[in-house]
């Protein structure tokens, strides 16, 4: 993260470790794109470590897995070419499954389908050796890249989406390392290192129409689905998907703004995706927290990258398309919220941090934006200053200002109200003079009780002077 | 007419010796040697003769008994007709391929010594007549290449000690005081070969006389495969017999090499005759290629063609055959070796040929496999992962491409599939021991069949769009075979357990984490 403060807009650095083949060297790319997911993935790693730290009752010891694979998500991150990826991509999939023995049984089915579409990624890489001599992101002109090379590459990428819906729903870990780290962010990088080879535009316009559309109906399928699931397990995954279809139909945009847009959805959907994938209680503040987010409403996360999709749309006279875009965000609202219970407790633990956090970056965008998403955007195409504004109170972008404190602080009422209109238990009667206010305003409204104050752990401080310090780090960069 | 001698004192030495017992009919094979040592004479020069001591010295060392085995009808009928036909392809293969402007009865002498040889190993009357059948092969065709391509005398000697390989194959092992020695010494000197390769010191040729050895890149890392397959894999007391592996890719002389890939093929059949037949007839095709570079100048250009179409059909030959035993783990890489090299010669529009028939036999490979397993479901069928490594391997060699890659992929594939995929520790091991043979034997990253089939599958992409789905599609399988094979790899040619069987897991991590070495290699 600091390497990526450090960068220069649209700067890479190339790091050698050894040099084997012209087109295959041995070396790690660090420019905007690879630095911004190689910090989300790693901080959502290290919360999920911290979750499965604070949550007992699985004895399994996953920490020699989980720290291989992160590692191996990170080389496919850093590589600096398409081999190496691939080859990292291998790692990953070793890592995860810790199948050394190819004939185990364990997850087997997938790990075979991965393997066979990562396939794609390799014939990507051999068409651009062929073409040019080599598969190095430096040195690849960006017409190398045609459809068939982009459809090659975005077998991977959709197959590990496929993937998040597919693993939910079996007998559930208490913390699921796979989703955000295995699934979401190698699909989201190989998705958007993509389009930077190919200069930030897919190779046609039929075939941006084509993805827009049938990732677009994916994401209405999955919200559809999500709607009449009853595992919460699946429905948490078909949302998550949903998200990711929608980030992938927002990346066939060829202008910066939809940029801009799609790389805030991929990268902010790695956390979702972690804090999504910790086992928290039914009816807790955390699980409520999260289906907020997955819920793509004003306030979220995800609402922010949709309104800065639509603004590019909107300039492009397509507005048409946000309908089916609107109508995906519809439904997956209807599925997260439907389900939505009021906390009946509330602690301070790391997902109810963690997803707090998240509710909290879609509030102050500038927290992400200006340092994480728009380098990053940078990197797959050129990002004209200005295209983005940031302040502490919202964004602005296409000439149109996005209040996005307002608009949480309002949403938050809102689901206040609501809670606290949805009550399940009545308060004392003693407190209302016997009659209790459902009573007063015609017997069909619970009042809800003040929750005790939350007990700060010990390491609540360590948080405390680590924000402070971020603070006074922007302070003094701060041009 | 004194140019007709030698065919007829051949003829006349076949029909004594088809039609006697004991010396006499030795002293008629002998006569047969003879009589090519004296066309051979005619043909290139007098120094040629040196060729027929060593084919000579074998016959003399297979005794026949002195009592004629009776045979039967159905036997005999199969004998005459097995010499008449192979005489006649000899005849008509010695008309199409002429040597300067000799009379036809006078080159065709070499010819038909070894279609004498091909009868007899073919319908032979006992073990003896095929061992001298297996000896009569091997010289001719070292006659027959040395004919087209002369040579001096001592490489026509050694090419027709070559001769005496097949009856040393048969009788003779390493005393067992010796076997851990010269094991030990031939890991070292594949050693050798690679740091000298990997330095880049420019040796080019080894000469002694008329004698020369290449040790360019590709050749050191040849012999350093044969070496360590033969220290580790041949049979107890066969461990020698990788010398003539080293023989076949380093050899200068065509005559030399080729009878030395004969040689191989011989001693390799000694133990597991599987494939035998199909592996005599690569030998020959692959034969062939020197006789047609020779007369390729001096008639059409068509024999080039022809030449491509013998290389990529002997080498698929030679595939289809390698499935278990000393052909697998020699005769593999050495002729897989030799036609890498072969290929760099090839011109473009012939090149096309040869990968189309590589591909149809890549194919070819996968179906054979499909219909054994559709015709008889219970028994044992071929282990598919090696089929596929097999079909990329095919696909790989004849994938050239300015970047080496193809050459590299071939060479990571035969490392793979001639020391890698061959059982040389049956016994259960359990903790890091166990992981690692189970990685090494792997498709994951750090193992060479990951990083073979991988580069496979770059190398004929840049060689052709319809090759490079092909080898896609092997990769995929690739990944799926665990499921149908499990855990099996091809048996061990009969070696017990031993401290060198832990050179194979670490061969394939060493190729699977440095492939770019073994380009360097391949590149000098």
């Amino acid at each position: 993260m600091v390497e990526l403060l450090r960068l220069a807009p649209g700067e890479h650095v190339d790091v050698p470790y050894l040099t084997t083949f012209p087109y295959a060297d041995l070396a790690i790319r660090l420019d905007g794109l690879s630095l911004a997911f190689a910090s989300v993935t790693l901080i959502t790693a290290a919360l999920l470590m911290l979750a499965r730290l604070r949550l007992h009752g699985d004895r399994r010891d996953p920490w020699f897995s989980w720290l291989l694979t992160a590692a191996a998500t990170c080389a496919v991150i850093f590589a600096h070419n398409l081999l190496l990826v691939y080859i990292a991509l291998q790692l990953l999939t070793l890592a995860w499954t810790g199948a050394l023995d190819e004939t185990a049984r364990r997850r087997r089915g997938l790990r075979l389908s991965v393997q066979i579409a990562d396939i794609g990624l390799l014939l990507a890489a051999a068409s651009a050796i062929q073409s040019v001599g080599t598969s190095g992101f430096s040195g690849v002109p960006s017409d190398t890249f045609a459809l068939p090379a982009f459809v090659l590459v975005l077998l991977p990428v959709v197959a590990r989406v496929a993937a998040l819906a597919v693993t939910a729903g079996g007998p559930q870990a208490t913390v699921a390392f796979e989703p955000a780290i295995v699934w979401v962010a190698p699909a989201g990088y190989l998705l958007m290192r993509m389009l930077a080879l190919m200069g930030g535009r897919l190779p046609d316009r039929p075939t941006a129409v084509v993805l827009f559309a049938a990732a677009t109906l994916v994401a209405l399928a999955m919200a559809a689905l999500a709607l009449f699931e009853r595992s919460a397990a699946r429905r948490v995954a078909l949302l998550l998907v949903a998200h990711a279809a929608l980030a992938l139909a927002l990346s066939t945009g060829a202008d910066p703004l939809m940029t801009v847009a799609c790389t805030w959805l991929w990268l902010l959907l790695v956390p979702l995706a972690g804090v999504a994938s910790v086992r928290v209680g039914a009816g807790s503040l955390p699980e409520a927290l999260t289906l907020v987010n997955l819920a793509m409403i004003p306030g979220s996360t995800a609402f922010v990258g949709l309104w800065l999709g639509g603004l590019a749309l909107n300039a492009r006279g397509l507005l048409f398309g946000i309908i089916p875009v609107g109508v995906g965000v519809a439904l997956s609202a209807i599925a997260a919220l439907s389900r939505l219970k009021r906390p009946r407790s509330f602690q301070l633990d790391p997902p109810t941090v963690w997803a707090a956090g998240l509710l909290l970056i879609a509030a102050f965008p500038i927290v992400a934006m200006s340092r994480l998403v728009v380098p990053a955007a940078a990197t797959v195409r050129l990002v004209p200053g200005g295209t983005v504004a940031t302040s502490p109170f919202g964004i602005v972008a296409g000439g149109r200002f996005f209040p996005a404190l307002v608009v949480s602080l309002l949403v938050g009422i809102a689901l206040g109200v609501a809670w606290w209109l949805k009550a399940p238990t009545l308060p004392s009667p003693a407190s209302w003079g016997g009659k209790s206010p459902a009573a007063r305003w015609g017997g069909k409204i619970k009042v809800p009780t003040l929750p005790a104050l939350p007990t700060v752990p010990p390491w609540g401080r360590f948080v405390l002077w680590g924000a402070f310090a971020v603070a006074v780090y922007n302070v003094l960069t701060r041009p | 007419m004194i140019l007709y001698i030698p065919a007829a004192l051949f003829v006349v030495c076949v029909l004594v010796a088809y039609g006697s017992a004991g010396r006499r009919r030795q002293a008629a094979t002998v006569g047969t040697l003879a009589a090519t040592g004296w066309s051979l004479a005619v043909l290139v020069d007098p120094g040629s003769v040196a060729w027929a001591i060593g084919p000579i010295g074998a016959s003399l060392l297979l005794a026949r008994p002195g009592k004629r085995v009776n045979s039967s009808f159905e036997g005999l009928t199969r004998r005459v007709a097995t010499i008449a036909v192979a005489l006649l392809v000899a005849l008509l293969l010695a008309s199409r391929l002429p040597v300067g402007e000799n009379p036809l009865l006078l080159s065709a002498v070499p010819w038909f010594l070894g279609a004498l040889g091909a009868a007899w190993f073919t319908s032979p009357i006992d073990q003896s007549e095929r061992l001298q059948g297996q000896v009569l092969m091997v010289a001719a065709a070292a006659a027959v290449i040395l004919a087209t391509v002369p040579a001096g005398p001592l490489t026509a000697s050694l090419a027709g000690a070559m001769a005496l390989m097949p009856i040393a194959g048969e009788r003779w092992r390493l005393p067992g005081s010796l076997q851990l020695p010269v094991s030990l010494t031939m890991l070292g000197l594949a050693a050798v070969a690679l740091v000298v390769a990997g330095v880049g010191t420019s040796i080019g040729r080894i000469v002694l006389f008329d004698f020369s050895l290449d040790v360019s890149g590709a050749i050191l890392l040849a012999s350093a495969v044969l070496l360590v397959a033969g220290a580790a894999l041949t049979p107890i007391g066969s461990e020698w017999t990788a010398l003539l592996g080293v023989l076949v890719v380093s050899a200068s002389a065509p005559s030399l090499r080729w009878a030395a890939l004969g040689a191989l093929v011989a001693v390799a059949t000694v133990l597991a005759k599987e494939g035998e037949h199909l592996a005599w007839i690569a030998f020959g095709v692959l034969g062939l290629t020197p006789v047609l570079q020779g007369v390729a100048t001096l008639t059409s250009t068509s024999t080039v063609r022809v030449q491509a179409v013998a290389l990529a059909l002997g080498l698929v030959l030679i595939v289809l055959a390698s499935r278990v035993g000393v052909i697998r783990v020699l005769v593999l890489p050495a002729a897989g070796f030799l036609v890498m090299l072969a290929v760099t010669t090839v011109t473009s529009p012939n090149l096309v040929r040869l990968q189309w028939i590589t591909a149809l036999g890549a194919v070819l490979l996968v179906a054979r496999m499909v219909l054994a397993w559709l015709i008889d479901r219970s028994g044992r069928s071929a282990l598919v992962r090696d089929q596929l490594l097999f079909a990329l391997l095919l696909l790989g060699i004849s994938a050239r491409d300015s970047l080496g890659l193809g050459a590299l992929a071939a060479a990571l594939l035969l490392i793979d599939l001639a020391i890698v995929r061959i059982e040389v520790m049956p016994e259960r091991w359990s903790g890091t021991a166990a992981r690692l043979v189970l990685l090494a034997r792997s498709n994951w990253p750090p193992a060479v069949t990951f990083a073979g089939a991988s580069m496979a599958v770059i190398a004929t992409l840049q060689a052709s769009l319809a090759l490079g789905l092909l080898a896609a599609l092997l990769l995929a399988g690739l990944q799926l075979a665990p499921l149908l094979d499990g855990h099996a790899v091809a048996p061990s040619p009969q070696r017990p357990r031993s401290p060198l069987g832990w050179v194979v897991p670490a061969v394939s991590i060493a190729c699977g984490v440095a492939p770019a070495l073994l380009l360097r290699l391949l590149r000098l």
